[in-house]
């Protein structure tokens, strides 16, 4: 039972990772219809520029820092890759362009730093505290705080800021939008900034719990299809249940049958899903007009 | 205040105007009036900046629009409630009419009273006020059309383009939006205004324009309009 | 010119077959043989990413399944070679199916989202079950042995170069049939396509097993080829060049998917040697410069277009004089050729060449197979597969309610159509005409209401069933097929006629040319029906706006429909073909077909409807002959506005 409770909490910090970048994911298919296939990329970027500057300053002073350039990224990734994809109009077109960024910057952060992966120092004490017998790691308490902390502030910018209603507007009906004086190439941009911005913040919440190297983002952005499938990539509050679900899933599969099939419950839930319910188990089936 | 000169525009290959020329004076209600397909929703997207022109000349206010992308031409000052209304379904009915005013919240059109121009746009549509924080997706169809001429009304525009206001609305409800417009006009708003319901549009407007397969055939003060047989064969050619 | 195309494939092929006996290295043949196996794969994949339009992340992966089975099947069940490579095939295809049958359900990046994850899973499993794949240590396995002769490298060149041919024949023939017609189809119009019962979703996953099986087929000769396989070759980087290769060799072509293979197994030797990078980056930069050179001056591109890529091929050919080993950048520079070759080469290689081509000598390339027969008025009509039954209406819609959100845009509207009639559906905009048509058509499944047509009940079932079933139609919207000539699109609207099987496709058997030749009559005859004879081989999009309305009209007749449905088949129309089509919609009744017409034309609506309701804000508001219908104060009203005037 002990060992049950345990595995359900060492899930969740690693399933609200997986919400994160899920949620990253909604950002930009909510507004543009397309995600970027390189979020993992994102994260693991986030997390090595983060690793640089933490020789220099303290983690906390370094976290905006990261933030900045993860919005930076997200520019380039939505300019150089996405928008003249969409202007040819094949969903193949910012697929490809992409998961292309996404290598390049693999092949990038491998030959800046290195091929091995890295330490990166924890800001919090490394023992772990104990309640009622389960043991928690201080950084997993901050992991789950921080990735609520941000997901909250993007919805309540959305709902309260007239910006964030005109990003909530640009999907709803983009020709309108343009009427109202919004423009909506601009808000495709921020959707891109703000995703890749919660990718690198997340980099950096995890990297002190794992190991930090070009290959982390792969597995990762992977993991978090299937939660923002199974969270629905229309809605918002899913991809927190999604994430739990997974992590705590995976753990329990790692434990009980063996740590190899670890990663194989995150596409039996994504065909399950798909096969069920495409829109996600929160997610709205919406009847388009034609 | 708004004018259009020689205006050719197409969709893709299929050119729908070929070269119309509407003039909308300051504080007037100039309407266009035609049978479907004759090309007035066209002539309103090609202005608002929906759709690109092929050719031709649009000034709003003696500053050149022609081509410009639908949000600068809002920021410039011109509003537009677009055919089959479209507002945001899954905004609140109070952020679709705050969004009206998104020029003036953020940059592009002076500020002014915003809360206040919200109360008044609810006086106007006191609809609109019971079902404030409504979904405007959950709104029907007249109620949807309030809310989009309510929230082309927020900009605090120089020119208002109304196009088909009145479509698949049941008649009290067209009452109703005839009876907005004609108070729109006592209070000076210029306005171009788009209508399948040809009768009820010259009732309201100054000066008429009759579009008939992408050209103006006839035009004039909205009185000489409503008594020409040339007006009423092309109005006419919806029911013999 | 096919004399020229022909010979040439024939002096193709023997220049493959000679090859060996001229250079007889066994690591050259060797590195042939892999060619041949990946070209295979890449046919395969093209019918997916080039024709139907979706992204596989995971045919490295299918590959890798294939070369297993073949791998299992004869190391641990000492399976021969003959059975094993079929078995691959099947299971490879059955993988297929279990990944696209979920994923392609809805539209979105779905496919490539799951058949990543599944790349993943595999090499991960083939790794884990080392009881059936014996994990990271391989599988050995030897050539075969046919009537007691070892085969050899050089013999298995051979093997791997008649299953290419076999494989370019086999899919060739595929694509050029109905089969091919309907990967087209779906990917130009879907919704179209839906209506005119090719479904989208069954095509879409035919498409992506048949690209499993072929990958199962690379697979299995892969196994025998290098003789030893590991996990570690079926991994992402393989299935990017896949990718890299389709786009980059030419989509929608058989030349393409052998050059892309060529380019991919070159590659890694390029640039493994900087000496023969430098060379070959230097002279892409060289090319680069002087086609945008030429491009800019003739004017066909501006400054600005050709600056970018030409900075980034020269800035290429300069830093492979800054770096020692290439290889530790080989992702990067995969990564930048996706790029270069999504933006500025769509079409590949073999596309670009062609569209050169097309400018000096049109002739030499034909883009559609010319379809000379003439149709007559026998070959008109024909039975509909679903003979009416139904004693009172053809068709019932039954207090039909559709509900967008708040909006109710059909609310509570009965209507009965009479058989044989034709019955008009006219209203004001927005009246609920359009929406009206969609639901009984299966596009909106109706909020409430029931849909009974020909004593069955339709209600919520899909488009191409309900096409299935006798009803077809024409858009408000033209759906054509653009890229289609006009006789092409006809025949997509006689889909339903082609009963043969693949297998029927691939042996060309005289079943398969019966049903080709009859349909092809058949469509040529509803051309002349509708006066587009003459246009049959023309490319839909290239047709003037009114002959394209005509058109849909002939397609919509291929489905052997006892319902048609006119959505505003006059708008666009000049006088005189007004007429005509008043001429055509009273033959298409004289031949029992029962028609459902919208229409804004008063004169159309009148002279020859048998019965017209009217629709107003979504509900009926008045029905009956179309005289009494015209004098009907309300019809007036809903028209006019009447009240609305009275202030």
């Amino acid at each position: 039972m002990e060992i049950l409770a345990q595995l359900i909490v060492s899930g969740i910090a690693l399933g609200m990772i997986y919400a994160l970048i899920a949620f990253g994911y909604q950002l930009t298919f909510a507004t543009s219809g397309t995600l970027n296939f390189g979020q993992g990329e994102a994260l693991m970027l986030g997390a090595l520029v983060g690793l640089t500057l933490v020789g220099h300053m303290s983690y906390w002073l370094m976290i905006p820092l990261v933030l900045i350039f993860g919005a930076l990224q997200g520019i380039f990734v939505e300019r150089v890759g996405v928008l003249p994809a969409l202007k040819t109009k094949s969903e193949f077109g910012w697929i490809m362009t992409t998961i292309s960024l996404a290598i390049i910057f693999k092949n990038v952060a491998e030959n800046v730093w290195g091929h091995d992966d890295i330490t990166f120092p924890s800001p919090l004490p490394t023992s772990p505290i104990e309640f009622f017998g389960i043991r928690v790691l201080p950084m997993e308490i901050l992991v789950v705080v921080g990735a609520l902390a941000i997901m909250l502030a993007v919805e309540l910018f959305n709902r309260k800021s007239i910006y964030g209603k005109a990003v909530i507007a640009t999907p709803n009906d983009r020709d309108a939008a343009g009427l109202m004086g919004i423009n909506t190439g601009v808000v495709i941009t921020f959707s891109y900034a703000l995703s890749s911005m919660t990718a690198a913040f997340a980099g950096v919440l995890i990297a002190p719990l794992t190991l930090t190297g070009s290959t982390m983002g792969v597995v990762l952005g992977l993991k978090a299809f299937s939660v923002a499938i199974i969270g629905g990539l229309n809605s918002g509050m899913g991809v927190i249940v999604g994430g739990l679900i997974l992590g705590i899933v995976e753990t329990m599969t790692g434990y009980y049958i063996s740590t190899g099939y670890k990663d194989v419950p995150g596409l039996l839930l994504l065909l399950l899903v798909l096969a069920i319910k495409p829109s996600g188990l929160f997610g709205k089936s919406v009847i388009k007009k034609v | 205040m708004l004018q259009i000169k020689e205006l050719h525009a197409a969709y893709g290959k299929v050119e729908v105007l070929h070269g119309i020329s509407v003039d909308v004076p300051q504080g007037k209600v100039v309407t266009l009036i035609g049978s479907n397909g004759a090309g007035k929703t066209t002539t309103m997207r090609a202005v608002s900046g929906m759709i690109k022109p092929v050719s031709g000349n649009i000034s709003l206010n003696g500053k050149n629009i022609t081509g410009m992308t639908s949000n600068r031409i809002a920021r410039a000052g011109l509003a537009h409630s677009p055919e089959g209304r479209r507002v945001f379904p899954t905004l609140s009915v109070t952020d679709n009419l705050l969004l009206g005013a998104f020029p003036r919240l953020t940059f592009g059109r002076e500020r002014g009273d915003v809360p206040g121009d919200l109360t008044r746009v609810f006086e106007l549509f006191p609809r609109l006020r019971e079902r404030e924080n409504q979904l405007a997706g959950t709104l029907s169809g007249g109620e949807q059309q309030m809310l989009a001429m309510g929230r082309a009304i927020m900009l605090n525009p120089d020119v208002l383009l109304l196009d088909e206001p009145s479509m698949g609305l049941a008649p009290l409800l067209v009452k109703e939006v005839f009876r907005i417009i004609r108070e729109l006009k006592e209070r000076g708003i210029t306005m171009l205004l788009v209508e399948q319901f040809a009768a009820a549009a010259l009732d309201v407007a100054d000066y008429g324009y009759v579009l008939e397969n992408g050209r103006i055939s006839v035009h004039g003060p909205a009185e000489q309009l409503k008594n020409d047989p040339a007006v009423k064969a092309a109005y006419l050619g919806a029911a013999h | 010119m096919s004399a020229i195309k022909n010979s040439s494939i024939v002096l193709g092929i023997v220049a493959a077959a000679v090859l060996p006996t001229i250079w007889p290295n066994p690591y050259y043949i060797h590195l042939m043989v892999v060619i041949g196996i990946y070209a295979i794969l890449l046919l395969g994949l093209d019918i997916v990413v080039g024709y139907v339009g979706e992204v596989s992340l995971g045919h490295a992966a299918l590959f890798g399944i294939g070369a297993y089975t073949a791998g299992v099947l004869n190391f641990q069940l000492g399976v021969p070679f003959l059975l094993a490579v079929p078995a691959s095939i099947a299971v490879t295809g059955l993988f297929g199916a279990l990944l696209a049958l979920p994923a392609l359900r809805v539209n979105g990046p779905y496919l490539a989202m799951v058949t990543l994850a599944f790349g993943t899973i595999i090499q991960i499993l083939i790794n884990e079950m080392t009881f059936l794949t014996n994990g990271p240590l391989g599988l050995s396995v030897r050539k075969p042995i046919f009537f007691e002769h070892q085969i050899t490298g050089t013999d298995y060149y051979y093997i791997v170069l008649l299953a290419l041919v076999l494989s370019v024949y086999v899919i060739q023939r595929i694509l050029k049939s109905h089969l091919g017609r309907a990967f087209e189809a779906l990917h130009d119009s879907p919704i179209a396509s839906d209506c005119m019962g090719v479904s989208v979703y069954g095509y879409k996953v035919y498409a992506f097993v048949l690209s499993a099986g072929i990958a199962g087929l690379a697979g299995s000769l892969f196994t025998y080829s290098e003789e030893y396989i590991s996990p570690s070759t079926y991994n992402f980087e393989l299935t990017i060049l896949f990718l890299l290769a389709v786009i980059m060799g030419g989509r929608k072509t058989r030349t393409g998917p052998i050059l892309g293979a060529v380019i991919i197994v070159m590659l890694p030797n390029v640039l493994s040697d900087i000496a023969l990078f430098r060379e070959i980056s230097i002279g892409i930069a060289v090319i680069a410069a002087a086609y945008s050179a030429y491009a800019v001056t003739t004017g066909q591109r501006s400054l600005k277009q050709v600056a970018l890529p030409v900075v980034a091929t020269i800035a290429l050919a300069v830093s492979g004089f800054f770096m020692e080993d290439i290889t530790e950048h080989r992702l990067t520079i995969f990564g930048v050729m996706i790029l270069f070759v999504v933006y500025y080469l769509p079409n590949g290689i073999m596309g670009f060449l062609r569209s050169l081509v097309v400018k000096f000598r049109p002739q030499w390339v034909h883009r559609h197979a010319v379809i000379l027969e003439h149709g007559d008025q026998q070959h008109i009509w024909s039975v509909p597969d679903h003979p009416v039954t139904a004693q009172g209406h053809l068709l019932e819609a039954r207090n039909i309610v559709m509900q967008f959100g708040g909006l109710k845009a059909l609310n509570e509207v009965t209507l009965e159509i009479a058989k044989g009639t034709v019955h008009g559906l006219i209203g004001p905009n927005g009246s609920g005409k359009s929406t009206m048509m969609n639901v009984l058509t299966g596009i909106y499944k109706p909020t409430s209401g029931e849909i009974e047509f020909n004593g069955k009940i339709i209600t919520g079932t899909t488009p191409s069933s309900i096409a299935g079933e006798g009803i077809a139609r024409t858009f408000q919207n033209v759906q054509l097929f653009g890229e289609m000539t006009a006789i092409e699109n006809v025949l997509v609207g006689l889909h339903h006629t082609f009963r043969h099987r693949l297998i029927d496709v691939v042996f060309q058997t005289p079943r398969c040319r019966k049903e080709k030749h009859a349909a092809e009559i058949r469509a040529a005859s509803l051309l002349q029906f509708v006066g587009l004879a003459d246009l049959a081989n023309e490319e839909a999009r290239n047709l003037p706006y009114g002959k394209q309305r005509l058109l849909e009209i002939a397609r919509a007749l291929a489905l052997n429909p006892s319902l048609l449905l006119l959505d505003e088949p006059a708008a666009g129309l000049t006088a005189p073909d007004i007429k005509e089509l008043i001429v055509m919609i009273n033959k298409i009744r004289g031949h029992g077909i029962t028609v459902i017409l919208i229409e804004h034309h008063m004169d159309v609506v009148m002279s020859i409807c048998d019965t017209v309701t009217v629709l107003d804000f979504g509900q009926k508001i008045a029905e009956g002959n179309p005289a009494a219908v015209q004098s009907n104060e309300k019809v007036i009203d809903a028209y006019l506005g009447g009240s609305a005037k009275a202030e």
